[in-house]
């Protein structure tokens, strides 16, 4: 009797206060080596949000209206978080990528809609981070050629060692190396009492304008993008999630957003503070300008358009071969190797050298292709995002992670205000004098 | 050859897989793919009027 009252209950009560405290971080720990170990997919897919439009999306925004827009840069952190959570969800239950939980479940007709509107846009997309890696490698006197193959050449790499585990690791230190703005915030002695009216919404001196109409709608359609989702899920399920580990991928998001914000807030503070009403139109134009005034700062500038053009580049070709993988059937993981998932690989490379080609063509009409890209990828991420919210409240899948009515008016409001922009951005893309 | 032939017999066994949709068509999902359809058809038809005035105009 007495030793079945020995219960944790009563042992816990007989303890000191150091043998409680000993537990606590104990059990924090394993806490923290379990979300180690799950953590990945969250942050590496809104750390490589922040690619070479995002950066560019940035630098012009601070350029322009300097910290004025901070409070909504701010606001776009929870909506990504929100979006991303979902497929972790999904995937996490269903273990099945986007693109085949949208065949299976929605039939052929929207399954090759989605999956080829995914490739294009991919394609398109991985052209502009080719696009913004040779810009950043240029001002350092690297020719776009040599920066192109050096690219191929890191990216290959990362893939080749048949472990998803290894390629996550390495492009986490990709990851942390994107951090590599947040100094400058501090190197620029912002003033702290604009950075807190930065903070409450408002709109800039001049209104609301044709112009920040335009850049507002930039930086929603550069924070969710139609890739993500199909990354984050095939990830989740390269990664072999499970229904338990949902709670920690679901904090791995909310560091992945937070990460985000964070570094688009410094872009903005940085370029607010050193280039405030100059006409930027993209990142490396940024790092130029600054560089009379701080080759630190221009330099961090470049370095990290090339390390986000590269996070991009490659989990939006992985994006595109897991979807292929998915549906084909094919052998379509990272813990594969090349010869065991030929054509997972082969469509991963073939990605690649055909994007960076195009930036080495003269005369190609790169600029075209970055406005065109916004256009196209808005005829893919309402279907994509409509998808998500049905599937993720079928019960019968979805089971107990299914969404609640909460999570449903936040997601559906959500969905609702993207689709509206986003159409918005590309309508006022193709017809620019509209507005 | 044989890769384009592997390449069709490919997509059509992906066809045939996923012939019929899987999820249970409620009055709001119905609801949600045929508004999508709308609005896809609205946006194309947007991308189209844009090329005809680009041709046109060149």
């Amino acid at each position: 009797m007495q030793a079945q009252m020995t219960t944790p209950t009563r042992v816990k009560s007989r303890m000191g206060f150091s043998s409680r405290l000993y537990y606590f971080f104990r059990r924090f720990g394993k806490w923290i080596g379990i979300f180690l170990s799950v953590a990945g997919p969250g942050i590496i897919v809104m750390v490589a949000d922040n690619d070479a439009g995002g950066i560019t999306t940035y630098t012009a925004t601070g350029a322009q209206y300097g910290n004025h827009l901070l409070w909504f840069l701010i606001l776009l952190g929870p909506v990504a978080y929100f979006v991303q959570e979902m497929t972790v969800r999904l995937g996490a239950v269903t273990k099945r990528g986007h693109a085949e939980a949208i065949f299976s479940s929605f039939g052929r007709f929207w399954g090759w809609f989605s999956l080829l509107d995914l490739v294009l846009t991919d394609w398109l997309t991985m052209i502009t981070e080719f696009v913004g890696m040779t810009a950043a490698m240029s001002i350092f006197g690297i020719p776009p050629l040599l920066t192109v193959i050096g690219c191929w050449l890191i990216m290959g790499a990362m893939i080749t060692s048949g472990r998803y585990w290894t390629w996550e690791k390495i492009t986490l230190v990709f990851c942390v190396l994107n951090l590599i703005y947040i100094p400058t915030a501090f190197m620029v002695h912002p003033a702290v009492s604009d950075l807190f009216k930065g903070l409450i919404p408002h709109f800039p001196p001049g209104g609301f304008t044709n112009t920040l109409f335009f850049l507002l709608m930039a930086n929603i359609g550069t924070t969710i993008a139609p890739w993500m989702l199909f990354f984050q899920q095939s990830s989740v399920v390269d990664k072999s999630m499970k229904e338990k580990d949902i709670r920690f991928g679901k904090v791995d998001t909310a560091i992945g957003s937070a990460l985000t914000v964070i570094v688009a807030v410094v872009l903005i503070i940085v370029c607010g503070k050193l280039l405030y009403g100059q006409d930027i139109q993209d990142a490396a134009a940024a790092s130029r300008a600054i560089m009379p005034q701080s080759s630190i700062i221009g330099t961090i500038i470049a370095i990290g358009l090339f390390d986000a053009g590269l996070l991009g580049a490659v989990c939006i070709s992985l994006a595109s071969s897991w979807a292929f993988g998915e549906i084909f059937g094919w052998a379509h993981s990272l813990n594969t190797k090349i010869r065991e998932a030929p054509w997972f690989y082969a469509y991963y490379v073939f990605d690649l050298a055909l994007a960076g080609t195009v930036v080495l063509i003269p005369g190609a009409p790169l600029v075209l292709i970055t406005l065109f890209v916004q256009v196209i990828a808005t005829t893919l991420l309402p279907a994509a995002l409509v998808f998500l919210i049905i599937l993720l409240n079928d019960k019968k899948t979805m089971g107990i992670h299914a969404n609640t009515p909460w999570l449903n008016a936040a997601n559906i409001t959500i969905v609702f205000v993207i689709i509206i922009t986003s159409t918005l951005y590309a309508v006022s893309t193709i017809f620019p004098n509209l507005f | 050859m044989r890769f384009f032939k592997g390449i069709v017999q490919g997509v059509r066994e992906v066809n045939r897989r996923y012939s019929k949709p899987g999820i249970e068509m409620t009055k709001g999902v119905k609801a949600a793919l045929l508004m999508l359809r709308i609005y896809l058809l609205v946006l194309i038809g947007v991308l189209v009027v844009k090329f005809i005035l680009t041709v046109a105009g060149k």
